[in-house]
Protein backbone atom coordinates (compact mmCIF):
# COMPACT_ATOMS: atom_id res chain seq x y z
CA UNK A 1 0.00 0.00 0.00
CA UNK A 2 1.07 3.45 -1.18
CA UNK A 3 3.42 5.63 2.26
CA UNK A 4 5.90 7.55 2.10
CA UNK A 5 7.83 3.96 3.43
CA UNK A 6 7.18 2.29 1.08
CA UNK A 7 7.53 4.57 -1.67
CA UNK A 8 11.14 5.38 -0.54
CA UNK A 9 12.09 1.23 -0.17
CA UNK A 10 10.32 0.44 -3.80
CA UNK A 11 12.63 3.53 -5.73
CA UNK A 12 15.94 1.97 -3.33
CA UNK A 13 14.51 -1.80 -4.30
CA UNK A 14 14.31 -0.87 -8.05
CA UNK A 15 17.73 0.85 -7.98
CA UNK A 16 19.62 -2.10 -5.85
CA UNK A 17 20.73 0.18 -3.11
CA UNK A 18 20.21 0.58 0.52
CA UNK A 19 18.40 3.51 1.76
CA UNK A 20 20.14 6.69 1.28
CA UNK A 21 20.21 9.46 3.44
CA UNK A 22 17.97 11.20 1.48
CA UNK A 23 15.40 8.30 2.06
CA UNK A 24 15.92 8.39 5.60
CA UNK A 25 14.90 11.91 5.41
CA UNK A 26 12.21 11.68 3.87
CA UNK A 27 10.38 9.14 6.14
CA UNK A 28 11.81 11.70 8.96
CA UNK A 29 9.83 14.55 7.53
CA UNK A 30 6.65 11.74 7.43
CA UNK A 31 7.39 10.83 10.97
CA UNK A 32 7.32 14.39 12.17
CA UNK A 33 3.92 15.40 10.68
CA UNK A 34 2.39 12.25 11.57
CA UNK A 35 1.17 13.51 15.31
CA UNK A 36 -1.34 15.65 13.76
CA UNK A 37 -2.35 12.92 11.44
CA UNK A 38 -3.23 10.47 14.01
CA UNK A 39 -4.67 12.77 16.26
CA UNK A 40 -7.25 13.43 13.58
CA UNK A 41 -7.41 9.89 13.09
CA UNK A 42 -8.04 9.23 16.68
CA UNK A 43 -10.67 12.35 16.78
CA UNK A 44 -12.12 11.08 13.91
CA UNK A 45 -12.56 7.06 15.26
CA UNK A 46 -14.14 8.61 18.70
CA UNK A 47 -16.66 10.17 16.94
CA UNK A 48 -17.01 7.95 14.24
CA UNK A 49 -20.93 7.07 14.54
CA UNK A 50 -22.23 10.45 15.27
CA UNK A 51 -20.39 12.20 12.15
CA UNK A 52 -21.79 9.31 9.80
CA UNK A 53 -25.16 9.99 11.15
CA UNK A 54 -25.08 13.70 10.74
CA UNK A 55 -23.64 13.24 7.25
CA UNK A 56 -26.41 10.93 6.14
CA UNK A 57 -29.23 13.50 7.94
CA UNK A 58 -27.42 16.61 5.60
CA UNK A 59 -27.54 14.66 2.39
CA UNK A 60 -31.59 13.43 3.37
CA UNK A 61 -32.24 17.03 4.06
CA UNK A 62 -30.85 18.71 0.99
CA UNK A 63 -32.03 15.96 -1.34
CA UNK A 64 -35.98 15.06 0.35
CA UNK A 65 -37.16 13.76 -2.93
CA UNK A 66 -34.61 9.90 -2.48
CA UNK A 67 -37.07 9.08 0.16
CA UNK A 68 -39.62 8.94 -2.59
CA UNK A 69 -41.05 6.00 -3.91
CA UNK A 70 -38.50 4.13 -6.72
CA UNK A 71 -35.55 6.73 -5.39
CA UNK A 72 -32.50 4.92 -3.72
CA UNK A 73 -33.77 5.89 -0.48
CA UNK A 74 -37.09 4.85 -1.18
CA UNK A 75 -37.08 1.92 1.70
CA UNK A 76 -35.62 1.89 5.26
CA UNK A 77 -33.33 -0.61 4.00
CA UNK A 78 -31.96 1.41 1.46
CA UNK A 79 -31.79 4.01 3.25
CA UNK A 80 -29.84 2.27 6.20
CA UNK A 81 -27.10 1.48 3.50
CA UNK A 82 -26.51 4.83 2.32
CA UNK A 83 -25.72 5.51 6.06
CA UNK A 84 -23.72 2.46 5.76
CA UNK A 85 -21.94 3.56 2.65
CA UNK A 86 -21.01 7.07 4.22
CA UNK A 87 -19.46 4.88 7.35
CA UNK A 88 -17.29 3.21 4.87
CA UNK A 89 -16.31 6.25 3.24
CA UNK A 90 -15.29 7.73 6.86
CA UNK A 91 -13.38 4.91 7.92
CA UNK A 92 -11.55 4.82 4.75
CA UNK A 93 -10.62 8.50 5.63
CA UNK A 94 -9.45 7.41 8.69
CA UNK A 95 -7.37 4.47 7.56
CA UNK A 96 -5.40 7.10 5.10
CA UNK A 97 -4.78 9.48 8.30
CA UNK A 98 -3.12 6.36 9.69
CA UNK A 99 -1.31 5.90 6.87
CA UNK A 100 -0.45 9.06 5.64
CA UNK A 101 -1.32 9.02 1.74
CA UNK A 102 -4.45 8.29 0.09
CA UNK A 103 -4.07 4.39 -0.84
CA UNK A 104 -6.74 3.21 1.22
CA UNK A 105 -9.55 5.88 -0.12
CA UNK A 106 -7.70 4.80 -3.71
CA UNK A 107 -7.78 0.88 -3.46
CA UNK A 108 -10.92 0.35 -1.58
CA UNK A 109 -13.29 3.46 -1.94
CA UNK A 110 -12.34 4.47 -5.44
CA UNK A 111 -11.82 2.28 -7.74
CA UNK A 112 -14.80 0.77 -9.64
CA UNK A 113 -17.10 3.34 -7.64
CA UNK A 114 -18.08 5.55 -10.36
CA UNK A 115 -18.91 1.89 -12.47
CA UNK A 116 -20.92 0.69 -9.13
CA UNK A 117 -23.04 3.58 -8.85
CA UNK A 118 -24.06 4.01 -12.45
CA UNK A 119 -24.98 0.25 -12.58
CA UNK A 120 -26.91 0.85 -9.39
CA UNK A 121 -28.25 4.24 -10.30
CA UNK A 122 -27.12 6.10 -7.22
CA UNK A 123 -26.58 9.59 -7.30
CA UNK A 124 -23.19 10.57 -6.34
CA UNK A 125 -24.27 14.27 -5.81
CA UNK A 126 -25.89 12.87 -2.05
CA UNK A 127 -22.41 11.54 -1.25
CA UNK A 128 -21.05 14.71 -2.05
CA UNK A 129 -23.59 16.32 -0.35
CA UNK A 130 -22.58 14.69 2.97
CA UNK A 131 -19.23 14.57 2.98
CA UNK A 132 -19.33 18.27 2.44
CA UNK A 133 -21.49 18.86 5.06
CA UNK A 134 -19.00 16.93 7.37
CA UNK A 135 -16.09 18.85 6.14
CA UNK A 136 -17.99 22.29 6.51
CA UNK A 137 -19.52 21.16 10.40
CA UNK A 138 -15.66 20.19 11.09
CA UNK A 139 -14.19 22.97 12.82
CA UNK A 140 -10.76 23.90 15.42
CA UNK A 141 -10.71 23.93 18.15
CA UNK A 142 -14.15 22.27 18.88
CA UNK A 143 -13.22 18.86 16.95
CA UNK A 144 -9.38 18.98 16.80
CA UNK A 145 -6.31 21.02 16.79
CA UNK A 146 -5.79 23.00 13.37
CA UNK A 147 -3.37 20.76 11.83
CA UNK A 148 -5.03 17.98 12.65
CA UNK A 149 -8.16 19.32 10.75
CA UNK A 150 -5.70 20.96 8.14
CA UNK A 151 -5.16 16.80 7.26
CA UNK A 152 -8.92 15.12 7.73
CA UNK A 153 -10.52 18.05 5.28
CA UNK A 154 -7.66 17.56 2.61
CA UNK A 155 -8.94 13.60 2.64
CA UNK A 156 -12.63 14.86 2.21
CA UNK A 157 -11.78 17.20 -0.54
CA UNK A 158 -10.27 14.05 -2.32
CA UNK A 159 -13.31 11.86 -1.62
CA UNK A 160 -15.43 14.71 -2.75
CA UNK A 161 -13.47 15.07 -5.82
CA UNK A 162 -13.43 11.64 -6.75
CA UNK A 163 -17.02 11.96 -6.41
CA UNK A 164 -18.07 14.93 -8.30
CA UNK B 1 4.30 -3.95 0.32
CA UNK B 2 3.07 -3.18 3.50
CA UNK B 3 4.88 -0.55 6.47
CA UNK B 4 3.79 -0.49 10.53
CA UNK B 5 1.13 1.85 9.71
CA UNK B 6 -0.84 -0.05 6.75
CA UNK B 7 -0.03 -3.09 8.46
CA UNK B 8 -2.66 -1.61 11.26
CA UNK B 9 -4.74 -0.34 8.51
CA UNK B 10 -5.28 -4.16 6.98
CA UNK B 11 -6.03 -5.52 10.30
CA UNK B 12 -8.43 -2.76 11.16
CA UNK B 13 -10.26 -3.48 7.60
CA UNK B 14 -10.61 -7.16 7.81
CA UNK B 15 -12.46 -5.97 11.45
CA UNK B 16 -14.69 -3.52 9.63
CA UNK B 17 -13.86 -1.08 12.00
CA UNK B 18 -12.31 2.64 12.30
CA UNK B 19 -8.30 2.53 13.95
CA UNK B 20 -9.09 3.66 17.55
CA UNK B 21 -6.93 4.83 20.34
CA UNK B 22 -5.68 1.23 21.05
CA UNK B 23 -4.08 0.78 17.60
CA UNK B 24 -2.97 4.25 17.49
CA UNK B 25 -0.89 3.77 20.84
CA UNK B 26 1.99 1.69 18.94
CA UNK B 27 1.80 3.60 15.88
CA UNK B 28 2.62 6.69 18.44
CA UNK B 29 5.60 4.57 19.60
CA UNK B 30 6.91 4.38 16.03
CA UNK B 31 6.29 8.07 15.68
CA UNK B 32 8.10 8.83 19.04
CA UNK B 33 10.99 6.07 18.80
CA UNK B 34 11.12 7.12 14.94
CA UNK B 35 14.38 8.86 15.08
CA UNK B 36 16.16 5.80 17.04
CA UNK B 37 14.94 3.61 14.17
CA UNK B 38 16.89 5.81 11.40
CA UNK B 39 19.46 6.08 13.58
CA UNK B 40 19.43 2.34 13.32
CA UNK B 41 18.66 1.76 9.60
CA UNK B 42 21.57 4.31 9.25
CA UNK B 43 24.03 2.15 11.86
CA UNK B 44 23.64 -0.82 9.39
CA UNK B 45 23.80 0.81 5.94
CA UNK B 46 26.66 2.84 6.69
CA UNK B 47 28.29 -0.63 7.39
CA UNK B 48 26.99 -2.90 5.10
CA UNK B 49 29.90 -3.88 3.37
CA UNK B 50 31.91 -4.31 6.79
CA UNK B 51 29.04 -6.41 7.98
CA UNK B 52 28.44 -8.46 4.70
CA UNK B 53 32.34 -9.48 4.28
CA UNK B 54 33.12 -9.78 8.11
CA UNK B 55 29.80 -12.55 8.15
CA UNK B 56 31.19 -14.52 4.95
CA UNK B 57 34.64 -14.52 6.14
CA UNK B 58 33.82 -15.85 9.29
CA UNK B 59 31.23 -18.43 8.08
CA UNK B 60 34.44 -19.64 5.76
CA UNK B 61 36.69 -19.38 8.79
CA UNK B 62 34.70 -22.19 10.36
CA UNK B 63 33.97 -24.00 7.24
CA UNK B 64 37.17 -23.70 5.36
CA UNK B 65 36.13 -26.43 2.41
CA UNK B 66 34.25 -23.45 1.05
CA UNK B 67 37.02 -22.12 -0.26
CA UNK B 68 38.99 -25.24 -1.23
CA UNK B 69 38.14 -26.60 -4.84
CA UNK B 70 34.90 -27.88 -5.09
CA UNK B 71 33.77 -25.47 -2.43
CA UNK B 72 30.37 -23.35 -2.86
CA UNK B 73 32.68 -20.24 -2.76
CA UNK B 74 35.37 -21.52 -4.62
CA UNK B 75 36.42 -19.83 -7.23
CA UNK B 76 36.16 -16.10 -6.77
CA UNK B 77 32.86 -15.79 -9.42
CA UNK B 78 30.83 -17.81 -6.82
CA UNK B 79 32.85 -16.39 -3.77
CA UNK B 80 31.61 -12.68 -5.46
CA UNK B 81 27.56 -14.35 -5.67
CA UNK B 82 28.33 -14.95 -1.71
CA UNK B 83 28.99 -11.60 -0.89
CA UNK B 84 26.61 -10.15 -3.28
CA UNK B 85 24.09 -12.37 -1.73
CA UNK B 86 24.35 -11.29 1.52
CA UNK B 87 24.62 -7.69 0.76
CA UNK B 88 20.95 -8.07 -0.97
CA UNK B 89 19.61 -10.07 2.36
CA UNK B 90 20.91 -7.14 4.76
CA UNK B 91 19.50 -4.70 2.03
CA UNK B 92 15.96 -6.60 2.33
CA UNK B 93 16.22 -6.58 5.83
CA UNK B 94 17.09 -2.67 6.36
CA UNK B 95 14.00 -2.18 4.23
CA UNK B 96 12.16 -4.13 6.97
CA UNK B 97 13.32 -2.15 9.87
CA UNK B 98 12.86 1.01 8.15
CA UNK B 99 9.12 0.09 7.50
CA UNK B 100 8.87 -1.69 11.03
CA UNK B 101 7.04 -4.65 9.08
CA UNK B 102 8.67 -7.67 7.86
CA UNK B 103 6.13 -7.89 4.34
CA UNK B 104 8.87 -6.41 1.94
CA UNK B 105 11.44 -8.27 3.19
CA UNK B 106 9.13 -11.36 2.93
CA UNK B 107 7.83 -10.90 -0.37
CA UNK B 108 10.74 -9.80 -2.26
CA UNK B 109 13.71 -11.55 -0.68
CA UNK B 110 12.47 -14.53 1.20
CA UNK B 111 10.18 -16.09 -1.34
CA UNK B 112 10.99 -18.70 -3.02
CA UNK B 113 14.79 -18.35 -1.42
CA UNK B 114 15.23 -21.69 -0.02
CA UNK B 115 14.02 -23.28 -3.13
CA UNK B 116 16.73 -21.36 -5.36
CA UNK B 117 19.44 -22.16 -3.14
CA UNK B 118 18.44 -25.76 -3.02
CA UNK B 119 18.44 -25.75 -6.74
CA UNK B 120 21.74 -24.41 -7.35
CA UNK B 121 23.26 -26.31 -4.15
CA UNK B 122 24.00 -23.88 -2.10
CA UNK B 123 24.65 -24.89 1.38
CA UNK B 124 21.49 -23.81 3.08
CA UNK B 125 23.69 -23.93 6.57
CA UNK B 126 26.12 -22.16 5.67
CA UNK B 127 23.80 -19.48 4.17
CA UNK B 128 22.14 -19.41 7.37
CA UNK B 129 25.28 -18.93 9.13
CA UNK B 130 26.11 -16.03 7.34
CA UNK B 131 22.99 -14.77 8.27
CA UNK B 132 23.68 -15.21 11.83
CA UNK B 133 26.61 -13.34 11.93
CA UNK B 134 25.18 -10.20 10.65
CA UNK B 135 22.57 -10.48 12.87
CA UNK B 136 25.27 -10.29 16.03
CA UNK B 137 27.70 -7.28 14.17
CA UNK B 138 23.98 -5.77 12.79
CA UNK B 139 22.77 -5.66 16.77
CA UNK B 140 25.79 -4.58 17.76
CA UNK B 141 26.45 -2.09 15.56
CA UNK B 142 22.79 -0.82 16.16
CA UNK B 143 23.61 -1.01 20.10
CA UNK B 144 27.01 0.43 19.15
CA UNK B 145 28.61 -2.13 21.33
CA UNK B 146 30.71 -3.21 18.01
CA UNK B 147 34.38 -3.66 18.92
CA UNK B 148 37.32 -4.45 16.86
CA UNK B 149 37.53 -7.96 18.16
CA UNK B 150 40.60 -9.61 17.83
CA UNK B 151 41.62 -7.81 14.84
CA UNK B 152 43.08 -4.38 16.93
CA UNK B 153 43.72 -2.98 13.08
CA UNK B 154 40.30 -2.99 12.45
CA UNK B 155 39.19 0.17 10.69
CA UNK B 156 36.58 -0.46 8.37
CA UNK B 157 33.86 -0.09 10.66
CA UNK B 158 32.32 3.27 11.87
CA UNK B 159 31.16 4.18 15.59
CA UNK B 160 27.95 5.95 15.42
CA UNK B 161 28.41 9.07 17.35
CA UNK B 162 24.35 9.07 18.75
CA UNK B 163 23.29 9.83 21.60
CA UNK B 164 23.41 5.83 23.82
CA UNK B 165 19.84 5.65 24.47
CA UNK B 166 17.70 2.27 25.36
CA UNK B 167 17.03 0.75 22.35
CA UNK B 168 16.61 -2.59 23.08
CA UNK B 169 12.91 -2.81 21.28
CA UNK B 170 14.65 -1.61 18.00
CA UNK B 171 17.57 -4.72 18.32
CA UNK B 172 15.03 -6.93 19.33
CA UNK B 173 13.27 -6.28 16.07
CA UNK B 174 16.22 -6.37 14.26
CA UNK B 175 17.10 -9.69 15.42
CA UNK B 176 13.70 -10.60 14.77
CA UNK B 177 14.14 -10.07 11.05
CA UNK B 178 17.29 -11.78 10.62
CA UNK B 179 15.61 -14.90 12.54
CA UNK B 180 12.99 -14.29 9.71
CA UNK B 181 15.67 -14.90 7.27
CA UNK B 182 17.10 -17.97 8.83
CA UNK B 183 14.07 -20.01 9.44
CA UNK B 184 12.85 -19.49 5.58
CA UNK B 185 16.13 -21.05 4.86
CA UNK B 186 15.66 -23.95 7.66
Amino acid sequence: MKSVVTTVVTAADAAGRFPSQNDLEAVQGNIQRAAARLEAAEKLANGWEKVTREAGDACFKKYPYLKQQGEAGSTQTKVDKCYRDLGHYLRLINYCLVVGGTGPLDEWGIAGAREVYRTLNLPTSAYVEALTYTRDRACSPRDMSPQALNEFKSYLDYAINSLS
Amino acid sequence: MLDAFSRTVISADAKNTAIGSGELATLRNYVAEGNKRLDAVNAITSNASCIVSDAVTGMICENTGLIQAGGNCYPNRRMAACLRDGEIVLRYISYALLAGDPSVLDDRCLNGLKETYIALGVPLQSAARAVSIMKASSTAHINETNTTGTNPDETRFRKMETVQGDCSALVAEAASYFDRVASALA
